[in-house]
């Protein structure tokens, strides 16, 4: 069984003062198994973001279902969801949202404190991840004291340590340097190859190179998706380039 | 940049103001309130009764004004450099457009002009429609004898207008200086950061104490209602200065205290709670001091206030020892004539009571000499008479005679002893010369004459009549022309009867009294009317300036509020977002319980308490002398209050919630 598995699902947009609607997402079926490391692609507008918000229960479908485990994320109650949240999902975000008031480590620890986790476990789950992910030097100073690049790994700390299921990330390159870019895929690949399932969206050829699967959105529906098999990275972002100028050429009419 | 015109930035400075709508809707409404506030409190110093009820009020009043002003002056200064803070990315991104400093500050200036002109208008209209509503609806509700009018005077207009324009004039110097010294950069990201902590918060923390310190000391110190007066500014002004720098010091120390503390931190309303209150520690804690100084000011007008109206039986008790009074100011030029009324009017009292058909209960009688002097080593050095009422002794001399009628008692006194009372205490030694003689001294209590407390006062009763001749003989060898105060004398008595034929029975002395020379009759059932009017009349303005501080207080939390809900907004959205749920922004608002509602008001009822014995001089001022009184209506007013901002805290915390959820 799959560990997500998003079925039928169809979102619509209704203005609040006017009857205009937006199909935002028409048809999405797609699943990501255990260890999966998956990118969705698509321009903007295509409605990725409002994908991985439902899946992060932030936002409802219209109709359809995303199952985690078999288990279908509607049937949670409105009670539950935060907790299911905290303990289940990871995110990570284009904009970082990290919070000023906190210090790098209060930022990492946000989601354990609010689950009430004891200081001890906190503590220890702590060390380990910022030493691998190169930001150990800076937990006592506060997001506005670093660079782009070391505030998505503080975001990507935070993500990990509540050790979710599922890493949802949402164009986590899109604000970053190249350089920045890079050093975060390369962080993201190596969690991954410690078995942790990643579902990232991007615009980045070069980001989605770092996965293993890549799925293309358009007009609120996947249509089509490639596997890095045994491909390196350079190659695999050449197949994704070629699948989006010949998909993009092809989808021209709509544009 | 040609042809940039004031129409331009005018309208450029319009735009600003709209689109800031969050931050200056609550900036506008609280200037209002404050410029309200100092208007209305102006404007009582025209009122009437402030003006002619007793020369302390109009002091206290304009104490009371610069106060106000002293506080519209921390208070804007504070709720501008808020709203600007919030505005630096937006201001720095006119430097990254490129406009030239002076254009940027051009733009500042229209923007004050209008927010100043906006708020100071309506404050003012705010203040001439509240005010005169307020003392329609108090007139009706308290139904005093007379009622109390409204005065709309000019000089508390203009006052309030310069005041308040000096005020915008320096958020204006302000504002600039904050942008033509910061590197555009540094602008666009200014909001993010925290705020720095105070440098030196430990001294900062010392001279609180200091202050406070100074302040309290000031009031438990304070030997006679005189020197109250002319203390309770500087008292009031530093327990002021004291608030803001504990608050800013103690809360930080507080705070971090807290944050160092593992298993109090990190639980999720506190850990929200305490970073929350840290990033913006300074403006918290001004908020919070704010709210303090206004609570106390409520309490302290409230309840000293209810205190007279409450004791007003007793002070008329005090005022008015029997339930009729005769004063008499004896001629210094014919000494023996007084000495012929006394008697005989104390005869024609017990008659006309007996044709009456009702009967004396109790009569007291007493001549007495006023002297004025000081106490110098063992000797009372005469001044002359009304030679300014604060560095003198004020003496009764009273002949034995008197004495031992009023008290019953049966002392004898040989020629060179004398019996002596002092108010304060301090003069403890066994002799006192006055004039040329030497007089062995027994003390006394001063179970006899209604003391004014207001000054330094002894009472000194001599063998005989003779003795005061003698001294005022020397006294008028000392100052051959100096004025000259006769012997007086007060007879007060009671009589049987019932309300209506006291009352029949005091119009006739009184018509009697009319044709009696240098005399005063009072009666005290004719004069408690009058007095209950008095006396309502404090309570009126007491009511008036506590509701004018609780509105104060309720913008005031508002302002906090709001502006801390939309500042906490999207923090908590992020939270919400990695999973924040509802119930727990319930819980951390709940944990601020103790700060915004709990800390403000035990600080406030530290302030009164420490208050309390100069407020007690202050008091005597106004004839209030039972502790009791003044005890009860002070704890009832504190706990009325807490229970009003309770109601308050909730309202806004409400609002807060819906905010930020
Ligand atoms: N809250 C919303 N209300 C109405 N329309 C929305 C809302 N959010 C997104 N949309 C619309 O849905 C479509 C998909 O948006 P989005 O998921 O943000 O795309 P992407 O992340 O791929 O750029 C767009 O046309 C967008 O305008
Ligand atoms: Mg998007």
């Amino acid at each position: 069984m799959a560990l997500l598995e998003i079925k039928n699902l169809k979102k619509v947009y209704t203005a609040r003062f006017s009857a205009q609607q937006t199909e935002a997402l028409s048809t999405v079926n797609f699943s990501v198994e255990e260890g999966e490391f998956v990118s969705i692609m698509g321009e903007s507008g295509s409605g990725k973001t409002t994908l991985l918000n439902i899946i992060s229960t932030l936002d409802d479908a219209t109709s359809g279902e995303v199952y985690l485990d078999g288990n279908p994320l509607s049937k949670i109650k409105d009670k539950e969801v935060s907790a299911f949240r905290r303990s289940t999902l990871g995110f990570v975000f284009q904009d970082f949202n990290l919070l000023d008031n906190f210090s790098i480590k209060d930022n990492i620890l946000l989601p354990l404190v609010l689950s009430k986790t004891p200081i001890e476990e906190m503590e220890a789950r702590l060390m380990p991840i910022v030493r691998n992910l190169g930001i150990e030097a800076h937990i006592h100073k506060y997001p506005y004291e670093v660079s782009g690049g070391q505030k998505q790994r503080v975001a990507v700390a935070r993500a990990l340590i509540t050790r979710p299921k599922i890493i949802l990330a949402d164009e986590p390159t899109g604000a970053l340097d190249s350089k920045a870019s890079q050093n975060l895929m390369e962080i993201l690949k190596g969690i991954n190859e410690e078995g942790q399932t990643i579902l990232m969206v991007t615009h980045s050829t070069r980001a989605a190179s770092f996965s293993k699967r890549v799925l293309f959105i358009r007009d609120g529906s996947v249509y089509h998706e490639i596997y890095r098999g045994g491909q390196t990275a350079d190659e695999f972002m050449d197949r994704i380039s070629q699948s989006l100028t010949v998909l993009s050429s092809r989808g021209e009419g709509h544009e | 940049m040609k042809g940039m015109n004031n129409r331009f930035f005018s309208a450029l400075a319009l735009r600003n103001i709209k689109s800031n709508k969050t931050l200056y809707i609550p900036y506008l409404l609280s200037s209002i309130a404050i410029i309200m506030m100092f208007y209305l409190m102006a404007s009582l110093m025209a009122n009437q009764f402030v003006q002619e009820r007793s020369s302390a009020l109009p002091t206290l009043f304009s104490l009371g004004v610069i106060v106000i002003a002293i506080f519209s002056v921390i208070f804007i200064l504070y709720t501008n450099s808020f709203v600007i803070k919030k505005r630096k990315k937006e201001i720095g991104l006119y430097g990254i457009l490129g406009l030239e400093k002076r254009h940027v500050a051009k733009i500042l200036l229209f923007e004050t002009m209008f927010t100043s002109v906006a708020s100071i208008l309506t404050g003012l209209v705010a203040g001439l429609v509240f005010g005169r509503l307020f003392f329609m609806l108090l007139n009706y509700l308290l139904k005093l004898p007379t009622d109390i009018d409204y005065v709309v005077a000019i000089d508390p207009i203009l006052w309030t207008v310069l005041l308040f324009l000096a005020i915008f004039a320096i958020t204006y110097i302000y504002n600039v200086s904050q942008f033509t010294f910061a590197n555009p950069i540094k602008l666009l990201k200014g909001k993010t950061e925290g705020e720095k902590e105070p440098k030196g918060s430990i001294i900062l923390f010392i001279l609180s104490l200091v202050f406070l310190g100074w302040g309290y000391g000031i009031s438990l110190t304070i030997p006679d209602p005189i020197s109250a007066i002319s203390k309770f500014f500087l008292a009031v002004f530093l327990v002021i200065i004291g608030t803001y720098l504990l608050f800013i010091s103690g809360s930080i120390f507080i705070l971090k205290a807290l944050k160092k503390n593992k298993r109090i931190y990190y639980r999720p309303g506190a850990f929200i709670s305490i970073s929350g209150m840290l990033y913006r520690m300074k403006q918290n804690a001004v908020g919070l001091a704010n709210i303090c100084i206004l609570a106390s000011m409520v309490i302290i007008a409230l309840s000293t206030t209810l205190t007279i109206y409450v004791g007003s039986e007793e002070t008329l008790e005090n005022r008015y020892p029997f339930e009729n009074n005769m004063s008499l100011f004896g001629d210094p030029e014919q000494p023996e004539l007084i000495e012929q009324q006394f008697a005989d009017l104390q005869a024609h009292y017990e008659q006309e009571t007996e044709k009456l058909g009702l009967e004396v209960t109790e009569m007291e009688a007493l001549r007495f000499q006023s002297i004025y002097g000081s106490l110098d080593n063992n000797r009372f050095n005469f001044t002359e008479a009304f030679d300014g009422l604060e560095l003198n002794v004020f003496g009764q001399v009273i002949p034995l005679e008197d004495y031992n009628g009023m008290t019953g008692k049966n002392i004898e006194l040989a020629e060179d002893e004398a019996l002596f009372y002092h108010s304060n205490g301090k003069y403890t030694k066994e002799e006192l010369i006055i004039g040329d003689r030497l007089y062995q001294l027994t003390p006394i209590e001063n179970d006899f004459s209604a003391e004014t407390g207001l000054t330094e006062t002894i009472v000194l009763v001599v063998p005989d009549m003779s003795h005061i001749e003698s001294m005022m003989a020397s006294y008028k060898e000392q100052f051959p022309d100096g004025p000259i105060v006769g012997l007086s004398a007060d007879i007060g008595w009671n009589t049987t009867g019932t309300d209506e034929e006291k009352k029949a029975y005091a119009d006739r002395i009184r018509m009697q009294s009319y044709s009696v020379e240098s005399a005063r009759y009072e009666s005290r059932d004719l004069q408690r009317e009058d007095w209950y009017s008095t006396n309502g009349g404090f309570l009126f303005l007491g009511i008036f300036l506590g509701l004018l501080f609780t509105i104060g207080t309720v913008l005031i939390t508002y302002f906090k509020q709001v502006s801390e809900g939309f500042d906490d907004r999207e923090k908590f959205q992020i939270m919400q977002k990695v999973g924040l749920d509802k119930e727990m922004i319930h819980d951390s608002t709940k944990s601020q319980i103790i700060w915004m509602f709990l800390l403000p008001i035990v600080v406030a009822t530290i302030h009164v308490i420490f208050a309390y014995p100069i407020v007690s001089k202050l008091l005597t001022l106004f004839g209030i002398t039972n502790e009791k009184t003044w005890l009860l209506s002070f704890i009832g007013v504190v706990i009325a209050f807490a229970a009003i901002y309770w109601v308050i805290y909730r309202i806004t915390s409400k609002v807060y919630y819906s905010i930020v959820k």
